[in-house]
């Protein structure tokens, strides 16, 4: 590899990126203007789930009852319905996500000491949204129903409150959350949304790199040089990814200037592990450039490609634990999972290199992957 | 062909023959490029396979550590609550400080503690603790396992009370029965399959027209129609067609061939109005790519401000996360993102049975809102060229 040959054509596509002032813009204002959006916008807790319900009960109990839903703050109360037909009606528009319909004697059934059934509807559309609503229901249900004891234990055996809600409650959990004590979620958004602001602005950057050069028919005045193959390919990436790495940087200072999430790991094996990252999301596009004819190609199946894998099967919204096996495997294969891995790790749980080591290697095996891809596709002998 | 003397009706059809052969233009040009075409096609069936089999986003499988220092009939009982589908046992450690490090390492994400003396003290009425560490590098998922695991542990608790006390099933509680609509059993993969084939309309629906029309002018080929007797109209509008087109053929192949028959996904709607509402969408989200078009010198250019678009549009508008709990201010801006209505217009059609007398008003903002940017577009197009 000749280094001179390699700047020029580094060189060659620097000018014509610098040139191109709105692309240049958006290339950098990609990145951090996701990061804030995504970062004060994006919120993955369920909550303000819309309600109604149907009080058959009148009473002051069921009031009450009712009350302790709208006080959550996992629920919205959007009114009273006259029946269930209305109901059913808020659901189908999607006015209302849940309903709760209290039955006829329902505080002279608690008061008597018998149990009562409260009815739930749900929405099933967004199962994930369903599961966690249902479980904030058991939860009020839950603490409703340990009152109701306590109180009839005291009226009825003559306990104090104290014995009484000993013998109702008789474990407790502590429950400690680590590496974010406070389970914010911009803290464990952010270092995830750096993994995906990155893995979905470079791959773009270099997508059109070769392609654009074939359609316009430049191409040729490589083919027809001296510069080799090898010096080629490295020269279109070395420009994006000294762009992608002023964003890693860029990214970082706002993570933790403007998010205040804790850096805990070691700033070499960070930005390292970029770098090696970076490698990667660059030589997709770069493969993707090679393969298709058209401009037009290369921009949608970059986009779909370096999308679609990146909300599902990294680790951003869904733990690659409970992927099923074909998804898993999927994961696996792609570099995404791995940067996850390293920006949380390096970002909340203070570990290095002794940790992560594996997933800096199956960084390290994708890029040289990637290389060896290109590589062998690049020809500057095309069969036509 | 100046179209004097002609009739209202012979110039309507020449109008319409015109956009056709644009239109057809625009399909066959498309149709040559192969190695597109194909992945169109994987997209839109492979693609959604793969997705609408593959995730599970309910807490699934959590690998639970157990530090049991009682071993008691108690303890044991405790601990055998803590089943699949939510947890997965991962094995018992002696000493916590290897729980951490495994932890650490992401192989757990719970640890349970069950103090010595657990037992003994459940029996005595004493009250007792047990402890319990998440992982919360993940935050929703951590609130979630946490959540089910003090849920397990309190009604453990609460049944060992409530049994010493001679209350079974009896005393007054209140019981909680649920039922759950428009997906009885809880099947994530229709969820993941429709929200997956959304994603893929709404990215081809951005970027295919917008490509399309920048890739003339990159090339210059769009002085060359508008010098041919073809209005910017006719010019923009056939790209939308042709493109709409594409998608529909595309999302038929994806409701049909998969959806349908390998996840048995429901149409409880009409078709014909579901398919309507695509073409809508495809529409809509096309007045995003063409405004985009007209600011773009470039592909290059078309492809960022596309991504900058989309990004928001498919993590925002509710279909990755509940839009009702999003802030304020992000359900604002998502007044603009079309696939925010078509979400609800799809799983309304499809799963819930819904018609156009229930789905009026997203379908009037679609087409409010596409209407607007394609006439946006069309005034900067015409201003650029004439």
């Amino acid at each position: 590899m000749n280094l001179r040959l390699v700047t020029a054509v580094a060189l060659k596509e620097w000018k014509e990126t610098t040139r191109d002032r709105l692309f240049l813009l958006l290339a950098f204002l990609l990145p951090t203007l996701w990061l804030v959006v995504f970062g004060y916008g994006l919120n993955l807790d369920v909550e303000d789930i819309p309600f109604a319900a149907v009080d058959r009960d009148h009473s002051a109990l069921s009031r009450e009852y009712l009350y302790k839903f709208m006080q959550s703050r996992y629920f919205s109360f959007r009114g009273y319905a006259a029946d269930e037909r209305v109901l059913d009606r808020l659901l189908t528009e999607t006015k209302i996500r849940a309903a709760i319909i209290i039955p006829e004697r329902f505080e002279e059934q608690l008061a008597a000491g018998e149990p009562v059934t409260v009815q739930t509807l749900l929405d099933g559309t967004f199962p994930l949204h369903t599961d966690i609503a249902k479980g904030y229901v058991i939860a009020i249900n839950q603490a409703f129903t340990e009152e109701r004891l306590i109180d009839h234990l005291r009226r009825s055996r003559g306990l104090t409150q104290e014995q009484a809600s000993r013998l109702v409650h008789p474990v407790t959990v502590e429950v400690r959350y680590l590496y974010n004590e406070e389970v914010r979620n911009t803290w464990s958004m952010v270092p995830a949304l750096v993994m995906f602001t990155l893995m979905l602005a470079s791959p773009l950057l270099t997508a059109l790199g070769v392609v654009r050069e074939k359609e316009t028919g430049s191409i040729y005045n490589i083919y027809s040089s001296t510069v080799s193959r090898a010096e080629f390919l490295t020269g279109k990436l070395l420009p994006y990814i000294v762009i992608s790495m002023v964003n890693v940087c860029v990214l970082w200072l706002m993570a933790v200037g403007l998010f205040h999430v804790p850096f805990k790991g070691s700033f070499l094996f960070f930005f390292s592990a970029s770098a090696v990252f970076l490698l990667c999301t660059t030589g997709i596009g770069l493969l993707i450039s090679l393969l298709v004819q058209t401009q037009m190609a290369a921009l949608i199946i970059t986009m779909v490609v370096a999308m679609i894998p990146t909300i599902l099967f990294s680790g951003l919204l869904v733990p690659v634990a409970s992927l099923t096996r074909g998804a898993r495997v999927q994961a696996h294969i792609y570099p995404a999972m791995y940067y996850t891995n390293i920006v949380r790790g390096s970002f909340l749980k203070g570990v290095g290199a002794d940790v992560l080591w594996t997933d800096l290697v199956a960084l390290m095996t994708f890029a040289a992957a990637m290389g060896a891809l290109t590589y062998r596709l690049f020809t500057k002998r095309p069969k036509t | 062909m100046t179209g004097k003397g002609m009739t209202v009706l012979e110039r309507l059809t020449r109008w319409v023959r015109r956009l056709t052969a644009m239109t057809w233009k625009e399909v066959l040009q498309l149709s040559r490029d192969v190695p597109l075409l194909l992945f169109l096609l994987y997209s839109f069936s492979l693609g959604v396979l793969v997705s609408g089999a593959g995730i599970t986003m309910q807490l699934h499988n959590a690998e639970l550590l157990v530090h049991d220092a009682d071993h008691s009939q108690s303890s044991r009982e405790l601990i055998h609550r803590f089943h699949p589908p939510y947890f997965n046992f991962a094995g018992e450690i002696n000493d916590p400080r290897e729980g951490l490090r495994q932890l650490d390492e992401g192989r757990a994400m719970l640890l349970l503690d069950i103090p010595p003396r657990f037992h003994e003290a459940l029996a005595g009425g004493e009250r007792t603790a047990v402890q319990l560490l998440v992982d919360t590098t993940n935050a929703p998922q951590g609130l979630s396992a946490a959540s089910y695991a003090v849920r397990i542990v309190s009604m453990f608790g609460s049944e060992a009370g409530l049994n010493s006390l001679g209350f079974h099933d009896a005393g007054p509680m209140v019981l909680s029965a649920h039922r759950v609509w428009f997906n009885p059993n809880q099947d994530e993969t229709w969820y993941q399959s429709i929200s997956n084939v959304l994603r893929m309309i709404t990215l081809f629906g951005v970027l295919l027209p917008a490509a399309a029309l920048v890739r003339e002018k990159e090339r210059g080929t769009v002085e060359q129609l508008l010098v041919s007797p073809l209005s910017p109209f006719q010019i923009m509008f056939s790209k939308v067609l042709a493109m709409s087109l594409v998608i529909l053929l595309a999302t038929s192949l994806a409701v049909y061939g998969v959806l349908r028959p390998v996840f048995h996904v429901p149409m409880k709607g009409s078709p014909a109005l579901f398919f309507l509402f695509t073409a809508l969408h495809t529409f809509t989200t096309a007045g995003f790519g063409l405004v985009a078009a007209t600011i773009a010198r470039n592909q290059a250019q078309v492809g960022m401000m596309a991504l900058f678009l989309v990004g928001p549009m498919l993590l925002l508008s509710g279909i990755t996360a509940p839009f009702e709990s999003m802030p304020r201010w992000v359900q604002t801006v998502m007044i603009v993102s079309p696939l925010r209505y078509y979400i609800d217009v799809t799983y309304g059609v499809m799963l819930k049975g819904a018609g156009l007398d229930l789905l009026w008003k997203p379908v009037g903002a679609m087409l409010l809102l596409g209407g607007t940017l394609f006439g946006y577009g069309m005034w900067r197009f015409r201003r650029q060229f004439q």
